[in-house]
This record gives structure tokens, sequence and C-alpha cells, in this order.
């Protein structure tokens, strides 16, 4: 590859103009004081769909630039679009809930874009000092966001302790680059891949360790067993849109960054990472089925829920071939409509003007809200992994791919927790559909909320149709990072 | 090189001992004063590197803003560190065991490197005697880590964005400058000249 | 397309009156189904005129399942005696049909009940018809959900729900022998079509097979399996308890199941099978001996029995033995002949006592009736015409048929022959005996009914007499019509049923000593006026031979405790044996460590999985360390 040119900004286009957007919206921001929000939240996502239209539109082939610390390709597109478009999603669904509970500051889409720029960096991210720049922009953002509801302690608190035991993994995972650059002289992922690929390469215990480590910092950030305990309370804490938006987007981007990792630079390792992967997949997937089953807060069981989900991703990840790739991306891409689209639910889920989110409350909506509660029945099926919804076919790439690798095993210990887990989903559809009516929710439904919650339904139900294409865009973006 | 050996040492040890005194400490002031000490001592150890860039940021950076920063706050926030502590004292073990074991786990592995050696690393780039510290960084980090210096700059944006999210909270009771304002007054809209008797008050 | 319309009509029936039975009402599903039975009825009448005598043919619709060497279409197989049988279930399903209108006025679910007829009616067609044997167990499974619906009929009586289990159970028995036998046919001729086994069948006549390390002869294993299939559906001895109990059921599905046609089913199933059972003679030696056998012990417990429909049960059980036996000693047309007459007297004698039971507010026992015979007159006479067809009195239908029977057995030299002939003519003295005893109680005598109900007795309304008149025309002339289908040449059956012997038994059963000709006659008249002494001349006899013979008494109304003795032998130990896997294999292993444990044990892992979330920054930040430092020991000390 010839080397990469200092500053050819066309790759980095759509980031460019997050940057841009984001700075003007600050200055907008502070200007008009109060209702700034109303304002920066329809223009934060707009620019955010912009600037997946010019991924959309823009050339897939791989390109290097700003001295080859951001690549751009597709597998970057691909993610890029998803978390984009994700972001964009989360930030509309926040606008009433803010200004409900009158912390409607334009610092909430403000924070979530420079978020998104700092996501599509993770994707994007060609050395160990890009990633660690770009997790650290995406973290800070998500801190503050967490902690949004400054003046009830629950918000505070889920800020903190994310901020606390995500600078503990921001150190796990320094500690591992250090690591991985004394012993290789190198922080450039190209570079690392040549040399590990090299015949004559001895197995270094200091580069495996320093692997180690950097897998349990991007581990916290996708909240995988050990590195998960903030998830529950972060989730509970944060208010409802940031919830959200945590559990969307920044997965994807740290699943990206994972995936980049572990198959440019140490692909020559696949043994090595497998058995870290396996065992972090196994411990997650029966967690979260397990820990979700006694859980009554509709976000806390959602954080079990994504614990599990990416369990199930990382089963595809440890198969370690094109094909597992391929299964998380799509994976990946489901789970994000998924949890977008029940958040959606939760946020609809009013009564007389303030929010409730215990699933108790759920009981009987068919009754009162039966399209509310057709909605959230086809989301829970599709968590749940029942055919004809998209979330079938997630999990099917994903084990076929594992059961393709021989790790058989490890797919049947999938299916079976995802058996378990099918009784909290199917638990919240059989209160929705066969319980005594609670007290309706407050109607009508916000049409951004209603929106959001209604086409992620829909996507998941005609995904059946579409699961081709979607599987072999997701396959053209896993070549991209396969040597 | 044996003076420089015997520096490092000390230097070495020092640091190593004054990080466990900031947590070991019982005030919370003496540990801060032990993080000075140990940010001096790192700075040190950069200066025996030929760091000496490095080493003067870190007394300025952290010593002079950040650590000085936390030793207000602690002393302000007036924190009872003993009935924290109370707790902890169960769990030491088990920390200390993890962090034996952690740290034996990395000996061996650099004493491994040591040992063992036959691992390729890409070539380090040779430093040039000819140019100071401070000029090799200023030529690498507006070209080469431009992307990088730029992002950090984004980052800190975020950070000061969020503290004012998190802090500022306008109060009506706040006066506020307003220089427009201030630039725009005249003297007739303000100033009055009124011819006041002698003798008779106002 | 006759033949088509034939069969599906009643389905067409069945599917409208139980899907939009409640949709269009009562009203409207009685004559939607009567209506197809009416189109059915038609087509069976001109089918039988077009097709005995004629040539066979089938009627291919579609394939059904093709693997391999395995072939089956879904065919209509039309000779003379499928059409003979069409003419008896279509018929007499199509009288039933209108009956039930009458009978059934006051129920509650009436679209349900004429939709099971007419399934039921399908079904049966479907078996008659049929062209191999997976189509016949298609309609022989069919006919038995639909009895098992109708015996259950009335659902909220507990007896009702016991006697349908009873019934699908006891087949269930019978049921196993004939898949057996389906099993065995496909292993010996590769085949389950009819053409292929019965072209076959006299190559196989010497062959053996091994079973269970015992060496068998081929046929004779297909053709027991076969009859114990019949067995079950036809209630012969031994499997037999399920249809007094069948009672349960409405009337007029005693009169077209339970009589008529079902129960028939294992005899045509025999004739169907003439070619395959005339070349084995051990199956034919137990077919007649266990047909004479229940047609003997069935005659013997219908005399003691009070419920009128139990008396005509028996009786049916009975006569079912009969056209066993004649099958049994090669006589499959006159078997055939029986079936056809008695189907229209044992209708007519069900529908008579159905009518008897209308007029008598649902009372079914005979002790709580009599002298109701001038308020009821027509019921009265179609009981008379009935009764005399069942005795066999000459010119009655069932006089041609079992007279027929009677002296194939005597003309006969296959085993058990003689046994046969003696037990029938015993048989023919009790069922003259028995068919007296249920005139003279029901009708005759003082009233032993209350006064409220006898003040009420009526006659039935024409929907309901109107098919009784025409079965009892089918009770007078069925036999003298139908005397061809015991001609010596068998041209009726146009080749379906085969018949070994020169000269065949058709032929040599003309040729009987006349004492053997008029035997039945003698005995009948002999039992009927027996009957008359002991329970319309001196009423106080019964009682006193009853007493006098306590243990033979006892024995008869328990009906040789049959049901006592299988309690005992199967269903107690099936139970106990259930018992154990109920309580300790399924509910202390399976569910204990199965669903209910995994349950449990999920339900406990997550409430501690739950418990590791303490809300504490530094436990988190433990685990995390923890976490870092397992992975990082494992990586340097358990990976090379």
């Amino acid at each position: 590859m010839t080397p990469a040119p200092l500053l050819d900004l066309m790759p980095a286009l759509p980031e460019f103009l997050l940057l841009l957007a984001g700075l003007l919206f600050l200055v907008i921001g502070v200007l008009r004081e109060g209702d700034g929000v109303r304002l920066i939240g329809p223009l934060s996502a707009l620019s955010l769909v912009i600037a997946a239209a010019i991924i959309l539109a823009s050339d897939k082939t791989a390109a290097d630039t700003f001295g080859g610390h951001f690549r751009m390709d597709a597998f970057a597109a691909f993610l890029k679009v998803l978390i984009y478009v994700g972001v964009a999603a989360a930030i509309l669904v926040s606008q009433n809930f803010l200004e409900d509970e009158r912390i409607a500051r334009f610092e909430f889409p403000l924070l979530a874009l420079f978020g998104a720029l700092g996501m599509g960096m993770m994707v994007s991210a060609n050395s160990f000092l890009a990633l660690y720049m770009s997790l650290e922009l995406q973290s800070l953002s998500v801190y503050v966001l967490a902690a949004g509801h400054r003046d009830t302690l629950r918000s505070t608190e889920a800020g903190l302790k994310y901020f606390i035991l995500g600078s503990l993994a921001s150190g796990l995972l320094l500690y591992g680059i250090s690591l991985v650059y004394g012993f290789t002289g190198t922080v450039m992922f190209d570079q690392i891949g040549s040399l590990l690929r090299d015949e004559n390469a001895s197995l270094s215990s200091g580069a495996l360790v320093g692997l180690v480590f950097i897998a349990a910092g991007i581990c916290f950030k996708l909240g995988v067993v050990p590195f998960h305990m903030w998830t529950p309370d972060v989730y509970e804490g944060a208010p409802t849109p940031v919830g959200a938006y945590i559990a969307s987007a920044p997965k994807l981007a740290a699943m990206g960054l994972l995936l980049r990792v572990l198959i440019d630079p140490f692909g020559a390792w696949v043994g090595q990472w497998q058995q870290i992967i396996v065992f972090v997949a196994i411990a997650s997937m029966l967690l979260g089925a397990f820990a979700a089953i006694m859980q009554t807060n509709f976000k806390r069981l959602m954080a079990y829920s994504g614990i599990a989900n990416i369990g199930y991703a990382l089963v595809g990840l440890a198969a370690g071939t094109r094909d597992g790739v391929d299964g998380v991306l799509v994976f990946m891409a489901i789970y994000m409509v998924m949890t977008l689209g029940t958040f959606a639910c939760i946020l609809a889920m009013r009564r007389q003007g303030s929010y409730v989110e215990d699933i108790n409350e759920l009981a009987g909506l068919s009754r009162r809200q039966p399209i509310l509660a057709l909605i959230l029945t086809i989301l829970m099926f599709s968590l749940a992994g029942i055919p004809p919804t998209a979330g079938f076919f997630g999990k099917f790439y994903v084990f076929k791919a594992a059961i393709d690798a021989n790790l058989t095993w490890l797919a049947v210990i999938g299916l079976l927790s995802s058996v378990v887990a099918c009784y909290y989903y199917l638990r919240i559809v059989k209160l929705v559909w066969f319980d005594q009516a609670a007290e309706p929710f407050d109607l009508p439904l916000r049409p951004a909320i209603g929106a959001v919650a209604g086409i992620s339904a829909i996507l998941l139900i005609v995904a059946v149709l579409a699961i081709n294409p979607l599987f072999a865009s997701a396959g053209i973006a896993a070549s991209a990072i396969f040597h | 090189m044996t003076i420089e050996l015997a520096l490092f040492y000390l230097l070495s040890a020092v640091t190593v001992g004054c990080a466990v005194m900031v947590i070991a400490s019982r005030n919370p002031v003496h540990s801060v004063l032990f993080l000075i000490l140990a940010f001096f001592n790192s700075a040190g150890l950069f200066l025996l590197l030929g760091a000496e860039f490095l080493a003067m940021i870190l007394v300025v950076v952290y010593v002079g803003a950040v650590a000085v920063l936390f030793l207000f706050v602690v002393m302000m926030l007036d924190v009872n560190f003993r009935r924290l502590r109370e707790g902890a004292r169960l769990y030491w073990p088990i920390g200390a065991l993890v962090g034996v074991i952690l740290l034996a786990e990395l000996i061996l592995v650099t004493g491994g490197w040591a040992f063992a050696g036959g691992f390729e690393t890409a070539a380090p780039i040779p430093s040039d005697p000819s140019i100071t510290n401070t000029e090799a960084l200023g030529r690498v980090i507006y070209t080469d880590y431009v992307y990088l210096f730029q992002t950090a700059g984004v980052i800190l944006l975020v950070a000061i964005i969020g503290a004012i999210m998190l802090t500022l909270r306008p109060r009506g009771t706040l006066r506020r400058q307003d220089i427009a304002e201030q630039v725009h007054r005249r003297p007739q809209d303000t100033v009055e000249l009124r011819k006041v008797d002698t003798g008779a008050g106002v | 397309m006759l033949y088509t319309i034939l069969v599906f009509a009643p389905l067409v029936g069945a599917l409208i009156a139980g899907l939009f039975g409640r949709m269009i009402g009562d009203r409207a599903s009685q004559v939607v189904t009567c209506g197809f039975m009416a189109l059915s009825a038609a087509c069976a009448i001109a089918s039988f005129f077009l097709n005995i005598y004629g040539e066979p043919f089938k009627v291919v619709l579609f394939d059904w399942i093709v693997v391999g060497s395995f072939d089956t279409q879904w065919a209509l197989r039309i000779d003379g005696l499928s059409a003979s049988m069409m003419l008896v279930v279509s018929f007499i399903s199509f009288l039933i049909h209108v009956y039930s209108v009458g009978y059934m006025a006051e129920d509650a679910s009436i679209p349900r009940f004429m939709s099971y007829l007419s399934l039921f009616t399908f079904a049966m067609l479907m078996l008659v018809t049929s062209d191999n044997l997976i189509q016949l167990f298609f309609g022989w499974e069919g006919v038995g959900v639909a009895s098992y619906l109708l015996i259950g009929f009335w659902y909220d009586r507990a007896s009702a729900c016991a006697a349908a289990m009873k019934a699908f159970i006891v087949n269930r028995v019978g049921d196993f022998g004939l898949i057996l036998g389906i099993a065995a046919c496909y292993l010996v001729f590769d085949s389950v079509q009819y053409d292929v086994i019965f072209a076959n069948a006299a190559s196989f006549a010497d062959s053996t097979i091994v079973v269970f390390g015992y060496e068998f002869n081929t046929l004779t294993i297909i053709g027991v399996l076969l009859f114990i299939g019949a067995m079950g559906k036809s209630a012969q001895l031994g499997l037999h308890t399920w249809l007094p109990d069948a009672m349960e059921g409405p009337t007029p599905v005693s009169a077209l199941i339970h009589a008529a046609t079902m129960v028939t089913a294992g005899v045509f199933l025999v004739a169907r099978f003439s070619p395959l059972y005339e070349y084995a003679p051990t199956a034919l030696a137990m077919v007649a001996f266990i047909g004479a056998s229940t047609a003997f012990f069935a005659a013997t417990i219908g005399m003691v029995q009070n419920d009128i429909k139990r008396v005509i049960a028996y009786s049916t059980c009975s006569q079912l033995g009969y056209m066993f036996f004649a099958c049994g000693v090669s006589a499959y047309s006159a078997g055939v002949f029986h079936l056809f007459t008695h189907a229209f007297f044992k209708a007519l004698l069900f529908l008579g006592a159905g009518s008897v039971i209308h007029a008598m507010h649902h009372e079914q026992d005979m002790r709580k009736m009599g002298g109701i015979w001038n308020k009821i007159p027509i019921t009265y006479a179609m009981m008379w015409i009935g009764s005399l067809a069942l005795m066999g009195i000459p010119f009655f239908a069932g006089y041609y048929s079992k007279d027929a029977i009677l002296e194939a057995a005597w003309a006969s030299h296959a085993p058990f022959a003689r046994y046969a002939f003696w037990l029938g003519i015993g048989a023919a003295f009790l069922t003259a005996f028995y068919s007296g005893r249920l005139l003279w109680l029901t009708f005759h005598g003082t009233p032993r009914a209350d006064h409220h109900t006898m003040e009420h007795v009526h006659e039935s309304p024409m929907v309901m007499l109107v098919p009784l008149f025409c079965l009892a025309g089918g009770a007078l002339f069925a036999g003298w019509l139908a005397q061809g289908m015991i001609a010596p040449d068998a041209a009726w059956w146009s080749g379906a049923i085969f018949m070994r012997g020169e000269p065949n038994i058709l032929e040599e059963l003309h040729h009987v000593p006349t004492l053997v000709r008029f035997a039945p006659l003698i005995v009948g008249v002999a039992g009927f006026g027996l009957s008359l002494v002991l329970y319309l001349l001196v009423p106080s006899v019964p009682g006193r031979i009853a007493a006098a013979l306590r243990p033979v008494y006892l024995f008869l109304l328990n009906k040789w405790y049959f049901d006592e003795l299988y309690d005992r032998i199967f269903v107690q130990p099936a139970k106990a044996v259930g018992s154990v896997f109920w309580r300790g294999g399924d509910g202390l292993v399976i569910d204990g460590f199965g669903p209910d444990g995994v349950a449990a044990a999920t339900g406990r892992l997550a409430r501690q999985t739950a418990r590791l979330q303490t809300g504490y920054v530094y436990h988190y930040a433990f685990a995390m360390l923890i976490g870092v430092a397992a992975l990082v020991t494992w990586y340097l000390f358990f990976v090379r």
C-alpha cells in the first residue's frame, strides 16, 4: 500500500461534516438560550443522516489518510451508516422526554453528535492511538449524557459510576496498548499485522498480555461479562433516551473496534484471542439470560438483554472466519434496530405525564393500545429470536458461523441461553396480551417515538425479504478487514 | 553509567513508594501530596531518558495544575475518608491477591522478553541529537499526528461542554456583564444633571 | 364424477355444517347435511344398479404417497362389493340424517351432530371404496374418530366420555393388528394395492415368515393380523366390550354406526380380502371360531339385559358373529348378504327403539316400560317388522341371509364349520327369545312407567317415522331382492369375492338336508314362543328362573364378567405401571430434572446472578480486575 497521505480530507468527509456541524450548533445553542434543543435536536439528526448519505454515496474502496491513522473502507462505511442513523433516531426520540423532564438543554443533542463523531472515528481507527483517542471522545460524551439528569441522584450516580469504571477500563486499554507498543515497536495496525503474520515470529507473551488488556478495555465498552457491571445501573439511572443511545450505536462502534483490532492486526493470532472471546461470550450469554429473569425494571431488563445479545454476537466473532464477522455485522445491525425500537416503546410508557419503567405497567396494553402492543410484541419476538422476525436471522448467522468453525458446543450454549432468555421476552408478551389491563398510557403517542418504534418493528418483519442483501453487504464489509 | 543507574533506581523506588502511599495514607491531603511527589519523580525518570520536554510538561501540567486542583478539591470537600475506608478493609486481601498475581505475571512477561527476545519488532525512529526535544515533537504533532492532536482538542471541547452542562445553573440573581450594552451606553441615557439648591436638600 | 360426488358430498356437508354451523343456524345445517346426503344416496342407488353384475373399475383421484416402490393413490375401487356397501352406507345414512332432524330437535348443538354424522359417512364411504390398504386405513381411522366423537357427543356426561374413550382404546388394540397386517402386506407383496396383493396371494400360499423365532405361514399371519383389526372394529369376542357402552351415544348414532355400517367394516375387510383368506385356511378357521363364539356369547347376554338399546347392541354383536363365521366357512357372499339385510332391520330396530325412548322421555330401561303398544302403534308395528326380520321368520330379510349362513356352515368342510353351525342354531334360538322378550317387555303387559310419563307417551313426528317406513321396506324386501348375492356364480360381486373349491360353498349350500334348512325357523319359533310364555302369559316365571339359577343369571347379566376381567388384567396393571412411570418416572425424574427442575434451577440461578449486582463501584471494579487477572493467568500458564 502506498504511504497514506497526510491530509486527504475526502475519506473523512462525513466526520468533518459532523465536527463542523457540532461546532456550529454549539455556537447556535449558546446564542439561543432556552429553546436551543428544539432547533439543535433535529438539526443534529439531519446532519447525521446527511453524513450517512454521504457515506452511502461515496466510493467504498479502502482509503487511508492522516498518516494512516484513519481508514475508510467498506467495513467502516457499513458500521458508520448504521451508527449515524441510530444516533439520529436516538436524538429524535429524546426530544419529548427532555422537555417533559424539564432538562431540555441543547447540550444533549450536541454531545450525542460529538459522541457519534467519536464512534465514526472508532470504526475508522487504524492505529492504537487513534483507537484510544476516538474511544475517549465517545466515552466522555456518554459519561456526561448519562449524568445528564443532574438533579436526580440516580442519573448522577449512573454517570459517575460509568465514568470511574470507564476510566479504569481506559487504563487497562492504555496499559495493553503500551505493552503491545513495547513488544512490537509500533502502534499502527498494518505494521503490527504484518509483523505478526511473519512466519518466523514466535508468540510473544508480552504482546499477548497486551492483547488481553486491550480486549478487556474494549469489552468494557461492549458491556460483556465480567466487564458488564456498569450496564444495568447506567441503563436504569441514565435518562431513558440516553439509555437508548448508550445501548445502540456505541455497541456497534465498540464491536467494530473489536472486530478490526482482532481481525486486522491480530488476525494471525486467532487461536489465541478466540479463547478470550469464547469465554466472555459464554459468560455474557449465560449471565444476560439468567440475571434478566429477575428484573422488573424494563431498562434493567434491556441491559441484561443487551449483555446476552453482545454475547451472541461474540459467538460469531469467536468463529474467527469471514462468515463469522459477516454474521456479527448482520446481528449488530438487527440488534441496534431492536434496541432502539424497544427503548422507543419504553419512552411511550408514560402515565399522567410521568414516565414509568416497570414491566408490570404493560399489563393489558393490548386492550388499550393494540398497535403499540403489536409493535412491542414484534420487538420481543425478535429479541427472543423467533422466526420470521429479523432477530432469528441474526442469531442464525452467528450460530451457523460458529458451527461451521467447529464450535458447535458454543452454539449449543448460545441456543440454550436464548431459550432461557425467551422467558423474559415472552413474559412481556404475556403481560401485554393476557393480563388484566392496567391504566392506559398517555395518548396520543409522540410522533417521533411512534415513528421509531413502528419503523423498527416494520424493519424487523420485512427483514425476512431483505436479509440476503443485508448479509451480502455485511459480507463485503467483513471482507474489508481480512487480509 | 553507574550514577545514572543509581539515579534510576532511586527515582523508581521513590515513585513506587509514593504510589503506595497515595493509597495507603490516612489523610487525603497527604495522599495528594504523595501523588505530587510521584509526579516529580516520574519527571526525573523522563529526564534520565533525555525527554526533557515531557518532564517539564509533567511538572507544569500535572503538578502545577491537576494535582493542586485535586488538593483544593480534597480540602474543600471535607470527605470523611476514614469512614469510606472501613468497608475497604474487608476487601484488601482479595485486592492484594489480584494485585500480586498481576504483578507477578507482568514481571514474568517483561522477564520473558528480556530472556527470549526473539521477536522481531518494528524499527524505532532514530532520535536526532541535532534538534531539541521540543522541536522534534513540534515537527510531528502538527503533521504526522495532526489527527490525534485535533481529536484531543475535540475531546477537551466535549469535556468543557460536559462540565458546563453538569454544573452551570442559570440563577436569576446572577449579574452578568453585557459588553455590548456597556459599550453602547451613552452618557445622556444614564447621567442626568440636576441643579440642586444649596442647603435645600434633594 | 358420479362416484366422486357419492363419496365427497357428505364431506362437503360435514364441512359446511361443522365450520359454519353456528353461522348458518340449526335448520340450515340440517338442510345442508341432509341435502348432500340425499345427493350421495341418489348416486349410491344409481351406482348400485350400474355396478352389480358389472365390470370392476377404478376412479383415480390423485397420487397420495409416492416413495420409492411405495406408491399409493387416492382411488375409488368400484365393483359389486363396494357398490353394495355404498348403497347400504349412503342410503341408511341418509335416512338417519332425516331421522336425526326429529330425534335431535331439542339438542343444543345440532350442527355439530349433523356434521359428525356426515363426516362419519364420508369416512365410511372412503373405507368401502378404498383401493389400497392405506386408503382403507384412512377410512378405518376416520370412522373410528367419528364414532368417538359421536359416542361422546353428550360430552357433559361422564359415562358418555368414558364410553367414547373405551371405544377408541379398544379399537386401538384392533388397529394395532390392522397396522401390522398392512405392514406385513407391504413386506410380503411390496405393495399395498389390492390388485397386487390379490394377484400374488396364491403364489405365497405356501411361503413362510419368521416371527419371533417361529416360522409361520405368511398368509396366515397376514390374515390373522387383519382379522384382529376386524375384530376390534366389529366388536368380536374379546374386543367386543366397547360396543354395548357405545350406546351412550344418541340413538341415531347407534343405528348408523354401531349397527348398520361401521361395525360391519370388519366383515367387509374379510370379504374384501377373500382372495387372500382363501389361501389362508388357518386364519379362516380362526374367523369361523371367533365369529361363531361371538354369535352365541352375545346372544346369551342379550337374553338378560334390561336396557332396550343394550339388548339390540348385543344382538348386533351376535349378528356380526354370524357374518364372520359365514366368511370363516368361505361363504363371504352369505356374510355380506347378511350384512346387507341386517343393516336395514337393525337400523330399523334401533330407530324404533329410539322412537320408543323418545316417546318415554328418554327412558331406556325395559322394566319401566310396558303397555304402550296402543299409544305408539306405528312404532310398535315397525318394531315387529324389525324383530321378525331379525329372528329370521320366512320372507323377512333376515330369513334369506341367516338361513344361507347356517346352511353354508352345515355344508362346509372347513374346520369349526360344524361348531359354527350348532352355535349358530343356538344363537338363533336365543335371538328369537330376546327379540320376543324385548317386544313383550316394551309394549305389552302392565304399564310400569310412572303415571306422568304414561300420560305423555306419544307417537314420534313424521320426520322420524318416514325413515322407519323406508327401513321397514328394506327389512321386508331387501332379502328377497338381493338374493342374487348368494348365487353360486357370484356374478353380483363382479369378481370382488373369490371362492376356491368346486363346486363352491354357495353351490353346496343348496344341497343341505331339509331339516337343516328348517332348523333356524324351528328354533326361532320355539324361542319366540318361549318368550311369549315367560314374559306375556306367565310373567312371574322369569324372576323365579333367575332366582333359581342365580349364578348363571348374574354371569349373563354381568356380560360374562368381561369388563371386570379386562379391568383386572389390563386396566389396573396398566394404571399401576402408568402410575409408577407418571409419579416416579415423569414426575420425579423427567419433571424433576427436566422442565420443573431446570425451571427451578434457572430461577435460583437468576436470583443469584441478580444478586451479583450490588451497586457498589468498587465491587464492579474488582470484578473487572479479577476478570483481567484471570484471563492473563489463563494465557500465561495454560495456553501454549
